[in-house]
């Protein structure tokens, strides 16, 4: 399929960006997702603008707070020694996103605004508490991650703004990270992929963070099994009831890949998995 | 005869390897003839409804367009609807499909009208504006449905949804499963998948409104044959039709048919004036190319307490298409013609039923249904050792032919050594230390296994007299025409088509070694019906190098004499005495006596004064028309380990072993390159491919998001081994290679699977395996 008629303007400014947006046009940035959508005329904007080239790019430490520009591309916040060092789950969660050509193109706010349930990224700003900056005709303003995903690529975004940066708050230092992810084939979008950060303090967790992606319409946090988590060293038993939990929180769809059941059971496994990882290691 | 040494069975580099390469390819799309214009079809997205109104005036005035046509103007444009060429059940009712639906459309995605514009996004617009009303009518997507008593027709002229009926039958049956000591039943299903390649199927097709001939570029596997029913269709004569074939991106069987769209390329370039290109895109791929592979299989099978097979009896349900491909049923019947396998099973009989449903039509694909019978007698062989304590590899070497050749129920298999193969993968799997592997895992907790399946093939299709009596429309012989030019150098001219799989260097070899010139000496020619020599079957069917490779043997051979009895004249030596060497031609055992074949081609064209004999005619030309007196059955053993996550149900491979026979070898890298190839899809085949459809008739795989192709990262690195049993009645001894790796795959993989899984007792029935279908197995064994 080729794309039905547009118009291409490439921004030059944030304010020509966001004049644009307002104007009816639809930011494209790596194109990673847009341009196979465009393709199929599923999308149809009268006019595209691109947003690739505004200096909204790069990733710094900001005193606890990890600042990852829109712009950034996956692959450089993949290979960022900041990343590496200060979220280590960021990081890692980077290398299942699609294949390094996709990441060499697509970028950070990109994943996060097209908000795939199944995406990696969105889950592990969830997990993290990330908080998106956006940037509207109005002004900017701040949206937490867990206000932000409404649906299958449905974010709090209004049409008329742009995503400009990504704020993490550092996990602790003592914080440890597990992330178990299950697709077809190495490097496909996850059927299901879990998520953790957890801190302990003498064998005993004294926070938790579980995101699930793929097991819902968006991804979500496993509120329950997180507190269940809380105040308990990570015996057999302590695990399976979170991971049953954390099951719990799921809603999924079937779809051509797998029922819903077995998304849902698998949220089980891989939070277990994850947790494991992340105790273990 | 048989050759060996030399520049066959050399593991040279393929000539075609620096275009392809380095981009310097020509495909398809490559192609732009001066005002050439692109075409987009309007497809169906309803599985089954009666078209109640059809406008495409809107489209016709959109900025851009030179023509569209609906499907009832394509049917008053060509002579005939599109061709059959194999009819397996005589008298059986036949599918009647033009390019585009007329009345109906049968299946989503089926075309009902094109546009031609100056590019493809202008034909997509007006496609938007075409204005058709739909009555949609309920759709039958499975066997089942289609069975059904009440189910809807999708034509409305047949008494019921079947769509052919034959028998596979050698021995008495009946004896067999009274006398037998045991008898084992089962069902396998194999889902729709399709031969996806990477380039997509295109056309760019020119008509000459002054003297009605068309030119069409295509980038088939079977030019000759597309030539013949283009003429058919159109109502032209074979002369007025010229098909070239560029460059192509792989054909795996699924760019060897004559497709609906290649006619309809061909009535917009003569309606609009213009060459017309039509190059499927991606997405339409799913819909436009033949599926294949999609069968219920319920056999019975009959055995000794021995093992020794004596009977197999059953049912091959085909769920075709709403419409036949070019093929028909064959695909189906072949599943049942060569059940049996490399086993000498006496009793034999196999119903063939092809059944229509509202899905697009089922045609050819690397393995043209033996991939399912592999997977059916080689699971019926572990099945019987399980259920008499035998050793598997037991009960295959009880049953395999051991004298040939052999008449099995259709075939007669020329040649073999089963046992030996199956050794000779049995040994490289202990080489390879598998076993310590497996128990080392299993010692830690995991779930590992190793598989094998035995698989033979029928290549070198076919003899064309034997074919015709079969009920194929078509013949099954190669031409070839081998030149020595004026400067010494070698053309080869064959009909045989260059899709990526090295048949240009194979033939090459096969030109360089019967003539002793250098292989860099040799040049192959083919893609042009104007000049070609004539293909019967084309590129398939294994058949490229066997046949194509055994007329270019025996046009090279001739050759050969040609030049010794010239060089004899200017020595006046017998022709016995000389020999060739590197392009030069000498007298045995007398140094310095020599002439070069360059001075002997300027004398054969330029100067044949004093150097051509007065009984030899000039140039240095021989053609060859070979046609086989039976197939050849090249055979194969393949091993996998897998592990399989028992929480997940996801299966990794770990190792492929392969050992394979396909008589002598032109070139052995060329040979593991398909074997490769062939395995990478029955990966595929077995463990992710499905073409998957809702419950309303809906496709729900459209894309590669959800048809899922084996990816570089889940193809284990291949290990091969080879021997050669010569096909004695082949000059060259040459079986075909082209399908082997797709065959035993399957079957492989499932009992690695089931092997890993040993303790949960799973039994993989049906492929593709996903992980949430083999989770829900092992669940149901732990809880036995
Ligand atoms: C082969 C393949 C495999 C893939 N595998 C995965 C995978 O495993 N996991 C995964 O998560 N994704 C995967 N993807 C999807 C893809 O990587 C991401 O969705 C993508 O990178 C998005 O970023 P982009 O910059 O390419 O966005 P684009 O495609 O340019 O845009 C995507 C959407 O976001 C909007 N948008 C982009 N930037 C902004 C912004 N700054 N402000 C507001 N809106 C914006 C666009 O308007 C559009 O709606 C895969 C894609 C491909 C092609």
């Amino acid at each position: 399929m080729k794309a039905a008629r547009f118009d291409y303007v490439r921004a030059t400014t944030v304010d020509v960006a966001v004049d644009a947006l307002a104007r009816g046009a639809v930011a494209l940035a790596g194109g990673q997702s847009l341009v196979p959508l465009l393709n199929a005329r599923s999308r149809r904007p009268e006019v595209v603008v691109d947003v690739s080239r505004l200096p909204l790019t790069g990733v710094e430490q900001d005193g606890s707070t990890l600042v990852l520009g829109a712009l950034t591309r996956l692959r450089a916040a993949e290979t960022s020694p900041v990343v590496r060092r200060a979220v280590p789950l960021l990081a890692e969660a980077l290398t299942h996103v699609g294949h390094v050509s996709v990441r060499n193109r697509g970028t950070v706010g990109g994943s996060v605004a097209h908000a795939d349930p199944a995406a990696e990224l969105p889950a592990v700003f969830l997990a993290l508490d990330a908080v998106f900056t956006a940037r509207g005709p109005g002004g900017t303003r701040e949206v937490d991650a867990r206000d932000f995903f409404l649906g299958p690529y449905r974010t709090a975004l209004a049409p008329d703004e742009l995503l400009t940066d990504i704020r993490v708050p550092l996990p602790p230092p003592t914080a440890r990270h597990g992330l178990a992810e299950l697709s077809r084939r190495p490097n496909d979008l996850a059927i299901t992929a879990v998520f953790t950060s957890v801190t302990l303090t003498d064998r005993v967790v004294t926070e938790a963070r579980i995101a699930v992606a793929g097991a819902a319409p968006t991804p979500i946090r496993a509120h329950a099994a997180e507190e269940l988590l809380r105040g308990q060293a990570l015996t057999p038993e302590v695990l399976a009831g979170v991971a049953d939990a954390a099951a719990d929180a799921t809603d999924p769809v079937d779809d051509v890949h797998a029922p819903a059941a077995y998304r849902r059971d698998m949220t089980a496994v891989l939070t277990r998995r994850a947790l494991r990882q992340a105790v273990g290691g | 005869m048989t050759v060996a040494g030399g520049v066959i069975g050399a593991r040279v580099s393929r000539a075609e390897d620096v275009r392809l390469l380095t981009g310097r390819a020509v495909f398809i799309d490559d192609l732009r003839p001066p005002g050439v214009l692109e075409a987009a079809i309007l497809r169906s997205p309803h599985p089954h409804a009666r078209i109640v109104r059809l406008d495409t005036t809107a489209a016709a005035a959109h900025p851009g367009v030179f023509a569209v046509v609906t499907g009832a103007d394509v049917k008053s444009l060509v002579r005939r609807p599109q061709p059959l060429i194999w009819r397996l059940a005589p008298g059986g009712p036949e599918t009647v499909a033009y390019p585009l639906a007329v009345d109906k459309v049968l299946y989503t995605g089926h075309g009902l009208a094109a546009v031609a514009a100056v590019d493809r996004a202008t034909a997509e617009d007006a496609l938007e504006l075409i204005d058709v009303e739909y009555e949609p009518l309920p759709a039958v997507t499975t066997l089942e449905q289609a069975l059904a008593p009440d189910a809807p027709r999708l034509h409305e002229d047949w008494p019921d949804n079947v769509a052919g009926r034959a028998v596979v039958a050698q021995g008495d049956v009946e004896a067999a499963f009274a006398g037998a000591d045991v008898v084992l039943r089962e069902t396998f299903r194999f889902a729709r998948q399709w031969g996806a390649s990477l380039e997509t199927r295109g056309v760019v097709a020119t008509w000459d409104p002054f003297t009605s001939h068309l030119d069409a570029w295509v980038n088939t596997q079977s030019p000759h044959l597309i030539r013949e029913l283009f003429a058919e269709v159109l109502g032209l004569s074979v002369d007025k039709v010229r098909v070239r074939v560029p460059d192509i991106g792989g054909g795996f069987g699924s760019k060897s048919g004559f497709y609906g769209d290649q006619v309809v390329a061909a009535v917009l370039s003569r309606v609009s004036g213009r060459p017309v290109k039509f190059l499927e895109d991606r997405r339409e791929s799913f819909v436009a190319t033949v599926h294949a592979r999609e069968q219920r299989i319920d056999v019975e099978v009959a055995a000794r307490t021995d093992g020794t097979i004596t009977g197999l009896r059953g049912t091959v349900h085909g769920v075709l298409g709403a419409n036949f491909s070019t093929v028909g049923l064959s695909p189906c019947w072949t599943t049942a013609a060569i059940m049996t396998g490399p086993y000498a099973i006496p009793a034999v009989e196999l119903d063939v039923v092809g059944v229509v449903t509202n899905k697009p039509p089922y045609g050819a694909y690397r393995g043209y249904g033996l991939p399912k019978a592999n997977f059916v007698h080689e699971h019926v062989v572990e099945a019987l050792a399980r259920h008499l304590g035998l050793d598997p590899h037991e009960v295959r070497r009880r049953n395999f032919v051991t004298e040939f050749p052999y008449q099995s129920p259709v075939f007669v298999y020329d040649s073999g050594r089963y046992a030996e193969c199956l050794d000779l993968c049995r040994d490289a799997v202990r080489r390879a230390g598998w076993a310590d592997r497996v128990a080392r895992a299993r010692a830690e907790g995991a779930h590992m296994g190793i598989g094998y399946a035995f698989h033979n093939e029928v290549s070198a299709f076919a003899p064309s007299r034997i074919v015709n009596m079969s009920g194929l429309d078509h013949s099954g012989f190669d031409e070839a025409a081998v030149r020595i030019d004026s400067s010494g150098r070698v053309t080869v001219h064959t009909g045989q088509t260059s899709m990526g799989q090295g048949i240009h260097t194979a033939l090459a070899q096969v030109a360089a070694h019967a003539l002793d010139v250098p292989l860099d000496h040799v040049t192959v020619v083919s893609g042009d019906t104007d000049s070609a020599p004539y293909t019967g079957y084309g590129t398939a069917a294994s058949r490229a190098a066997a046949v194509g490779g055994a007329a270019v043997l025996n046009a090279a051979t001739r050759l050969r004499a040609k030049v010794l009895r010239i060089a004899a004249h200017v020595f006046e030596a017998s022709p016995d005495d000389l020999e060739i060497s590197d392009g030069v031609v000498s007298v045995k055992g007398v140094p310095g006596r020599s002439v070069t074949l360059a001075a002997i081609g300027d004398a054969a064209y330029r100067r044949p004064h004093g150097v051509l004999p007065d009984d030899e005619e000039p140039t240095l030309h021989e053609r060859e028309v070979y046609d086989p007196v039976n197939v050849a059955t090249a055979f194969g053993c393949t091993a996998v380990l897998a592990s399989v996550d028992v929480e997940t149900g996801a299966v990794e491979l770990l190792g492929y072993l392969i050992a394979h026979d396909c008589g002598t070898m032109i070139n052995p890298m060329i040979v593991e390159g398909q074997l490769q190839g062939g395995a990478a899809q029955a990966i595929g085949g077995a463990l992710y491919e499905r073409l998957a459809y809702d419950a309303s008739g809906e496709a729900l795989t459209r894309s590669f998001a959800e048809y899922l192709l084996p990816t570089a990262g889940v193809v284990p690195p291949f290990g091969i081994n080879h021997m050669e049993t010569p096909a004695d009645h082949i000059p060259g001894g040459f079986k075909g290679a082209g399908e082997a790796g797709v065959i035993g795959g399957g079957a492989a993989i499932a009992h690695a699977v089931e092997d890993a899984l040993a303790e949960f007792g799973v039994r993989i029935t049906s492929l593709p395996i996903t992980p949430p279908d083999l989770l829900a197995a092992i669940r149901a064994g732990a809880e036995r």
